[in-house]
């Protein structure tokens, strides 16, 4: 292309809509760019004792909980998905909506309710001894493990493995299917053969959201005493004080965890069997009879109850006995805290995923869109500790290099302004969930298409005036989608809050796990439920929304 | 006197094999409409979206009036360049009432201009009694309509028109054929449009301009025909 024509493009594409995408990408990238440039840097002399000592271990330890994981949850979230997609039987929609329940549960909230349920003195062996007068092996409720850790996180992280997948064979596979059923073949053949073959991409999807949750976990692993990845980090930065060490252990998990991200891209590029069609029939359902029936039903109720109704109901019990202390101002101020950064996070975020999915959809096959919305969807996958560790290191060098402005200002050459503000949160936040909030615009804009925009265009409207008058009346239920979906995400997110919230600025996610890790569960409660009751109503609202758009 | 000038216009898609269009040229004189034939798949699409300025040529001019619109050094967006344009599903933006999707383009008029103007398309369309409802509340043919007074409100250079009577039946195209033509013939207007149909190009066009479709690496045969149909 000649100089003369490739400036005309870039003339014609840049705007003001162009400049803030282009700029706030790069922001939300810097952190994580001072994270991985930490990899080059000549290690110290603690990194030895590291690398000897903890980074193999935790490694493995990580390993472990993701393959676990992510292996339980493919088995109970494609079985459900597989269930309730392709059969009817009683209660079934019922159960739909619950298998999505157990996302309005923080894992951390979960582990401290199992740990506490299944130790000496918790409900399980108390009902056992008084009532049933036994005194049971103490071994068979060690929860505080490896393997407690795997089953914690699978009951609170299936439902990702269950929704994607479970979509995809409702709206997809019923082509396949219904040919297969009518070739004769049998529901094992049809369901080994022919349904997990298709749904990989979907599996793959939805295992790999698992996969970025468990490396982004903190609170689970930190109660039941496993040495993971991420705790290896703080044990590194808190414990031993060594920044820089924290910075190279961060770099390599997030190495593995850009690894893991191109790989599944990879994999999910290639969807063969998407159907190319648009009007899809959808899967028509078998009626479940007598035994299968109730099997159904007996399995499906097992994992409601473990994954939502047990640790609710222990919640609820507990807060009954609690909540006249932990009812205070102090409690009110950390619901107004709590509403603050997610209410001023998620404006800004919105904001940003509108303008950048608005600059994308125009030209979604050019190479600059692919990079721009592939860099922010790369957000969710950092996990917490990696990228506070590199949101605080970039806040603190801002702050001294104003530090010459700060004095010019008399507030003192070695102020920490920024960094001690809940500016720094807000950003994490931002930097984590843009994604979320970018999905769910982009699902919008995908819905509606270009030709109402284009139409506008052609009528004289620029992009602005397009955007209020055509574009945002049309999307408002999408972004309504993601404004819903990043709130229940930041009011239970616990890394980033914990470790960037300014000094004394307790969420309730910070509550509950101030009062769980001092022994204080039972006050621990109250908190927590006001976080799954926001989580549940997020969920059903969303739930609501989609059947809405389906009927 | 030329009008509008379109000259050795080649396009292909980032992703595509091969030119779409390929060293295309057509002339327009004021008040002529020319109906733009060719199988499917050949690129009528696609020109009318390069003249509209919704996709960038990669060689080529286009100018109206005088006016560059395109060429090596520069590129009006397409608010900018006074083009109507007519959608195969007419866009009808589904938020706004009949009134308002047609005072949509009308923004840099004042408010009693608006409103005549406004008062000028509904009658041309014979649409005054429907210009509070929602397009969906409209047949097929009233949305064409719709959608015909939309584009030309705001007074444009040039109207296209991709494929207007592809979403209705026979019976309601042969009566909404000679409406058009009416209409176009009243308001003076220059038009581009594209069609499959032998018959609709006869009735309503000037004259016409075949894109023919040779092969694959080579698509376009530009060829300028100008042979008078009526
Ligand atoms: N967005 C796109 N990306 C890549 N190729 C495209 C795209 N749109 C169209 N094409 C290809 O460009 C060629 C011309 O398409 P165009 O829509 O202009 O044809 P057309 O003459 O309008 O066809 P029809 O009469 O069926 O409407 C076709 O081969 C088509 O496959
Ligand atoms: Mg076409």
């Amino acid at each position: 292309m000649y100089a003369s024509a490739a400036l005309r493009n870039l003339k014609r594409k840049l705007n003001g809509w162009m400049i803030i995408s282009v700029i706030g990408a790069f922001a939300a990238l810097i952190p994580s760019l001072y994270i991985l440039f930490g990899l080059f840097g000549a290690p110290n002399e603690n990194w030895a004792h590291i690398k000897q000592y903890v980074l193999l271990d935790s490694a493995l330890q990580s390993l472990w909980l993701v393959l676990g994981t992510g292996s339980f949850s493919v088995i109970i979230g494609v079985s459900l998905a597989w269930l309730t997609a392709a059969y009817d039987f009683p209660l079934r929609r019922f159960f739909h909506f619950v298998f999505v329940l157990p996302l309005a549960i923080p894992p951390y909230i979960a582990a401290y309710t199992y740990g506490a349920m299944l130790s000496y003195t918790g409900s399980v062996q108390a009902f056992m001894r008084n009532v049933l007068g036994v005194t049971p092996n103490q071994a068979y409720f060690d929860i505080m493990s490896m393997k407690g850790a795997i089953f914690v996180f699978t009951l609170f992280l299936f439902p990702y493995v269950y929704l994607i997948t479970k979509t995809f064979m409702e709206r997809q596979s019923a082509a396949f299917i219904e040919n297969a059923r009518l070739l004769g073949k049998g529901p094992l053949h049809v369901f080994f053969r022919i349904v997990l073959p298709i749904s990989k991409a979907a599996i793959i999807g939805g295992v790999s959201l698992v996969a970025f949750e468990v490396l982004n976990d903190f609170g689970v692993t930190k109660h039941f005493g496993i040495s993971s990845f991420t705790t290896a980090i703080f044990k590194t930065w808190f414990g031993m004080y060594d920044v820089d060490s924290a910075i190279r252990l961060a770099g390599l998990l997030m190495s593995f965890v850009i690894g893991l991200f191109i790989l599944e891209r990879l994999v999910r590029r290639r969807r063969a069997y998407h159907s190319s069609t648009s009007k899809l029939k959808p899967l028509t359902r078998r009626k479940l009879c007598g035994i299968p029936a109730w099997a159904a039903v007996a399995f499906s109720s097992i994992i409601f109850a473990l994954s939502f109704a047990i640790p609710v109901l222990q919640l609820i019990v507990w807060a009954t006995w609690t909540y006249r202390d932990v009812f205070n101002d102090k409690f009110a101020g950390m619901i107004g805290n709590t509403l603050l950064v997610a209410f001023v996070s998620i404006s800004l975020l919105m904001l940003l995923a509108v303008i950048v999915a608005n600059v994308s959809r125009a030209s979604k096959r050019s190479i600059f869109t692919l990079a721009l919305t592939k860099l922010i969807s790369m957000g969710y996958s950092i996990p917490g500790a990696v990228l506070s560790i590199g949101v605080l290191a970039v806040f603190i060098s801002i702050d001294e290099r104003l530090g010459g402005l700060y004095e010019r200002l008399g507030w003192g050459a070695n102020k920490l302004l920024l960094s001690m503000s809940l500016a720094m949160l807000v950003c994490a936040y931002v930097i984590r969930f843009l994604s979320v909030g970018y999905n769910a615009v982009e699902a919008g804009f995908d819905k509606i298409g270009n030709r109402y925009s284009e139409a506008s265009r052609m009528l004289g409207a620029g992009m602005t005036r397009t955007f209020f008058k055509v574009d945002l009346p049309m999307i408002k239920g999408a972004v309504l989608t993601g404004f819903i979906l990043t709130f229940m995400e930041i009011v239970k997110e616990l890394p980033l809050t914990l470790l960037l919230r300014p000094f004394n600025f307790e969420t309730l996610a910070t509550k509950a796990y101030q009062y769980a890790s001092d022994e204080q569960i039972h006050q621990a409660s109250v908190p927590a439920l006001f976080i799954i009751a926001v989580g549940a109503v997020s969920v059903f609202f969303y739930h609501w929304l989609g059947e809405r758009k389906s009927t | 006197m030329t009008y509008f000038e379109l000259s050795d216009i080649s396009f292909r898609f980032a992703e595509g094999k091969g030119d779409v269009l390929h060293n295309f040229s057509m002339r327009l004189n004021k008040g002529e409409v020319v109906g733009v034939l060719g199988q499917s798949g050949g690129g009528k699409s696609t020109l009318l979206r390069i003249i509209a300025g919704l996709e960038v040529p990669n060689s080529g001019n286009i100018s109206i009036n005088g006016r560059t619109l395109v060429d090596r050094k520069q590129f009006v967006l397409p608010e900018k360049r006074g083009i109507g344009m007519i959608f195969q599903d007419y866009a009808l933006f589904p938020h706004l009432t009949v009134a308002q999707n047609i005072l949509f383009g009308l923004h840099r008029l004042s408010r009693k201009e608006r409103l005549q103007r406004l008062e000028e398309m509904l009658e041309l369309i014979q649409l005054q009694d429907f210009r509070k409802r929602f397009p969906h509340e409209l047949s097929g043919g009233q949305q064409q309509r719709v959608a015909f007074a939309r584009s030309l409100a705001p007074e444009p250079e040039l109207l296209l028109m991709d494929e207007p009577f592809s979403s209705l039946d026979a019976d309601l195209k042969h009566s909404i054929r000679e409406e058009l033509k009416r209409m176009l013939r009243t308001a003076n207007m220059t038009c581009i449009l594209v069609t499959h149909d032998k018959e609709d190009a006869a009735v309503i066009c000037d004259r016409v301009v075949h894109i023919a479709n040779i092969g694959h690496a080579l698509n376009i045969n530009p060829k300028f025909v100008s042979n008078s149909t009526r």
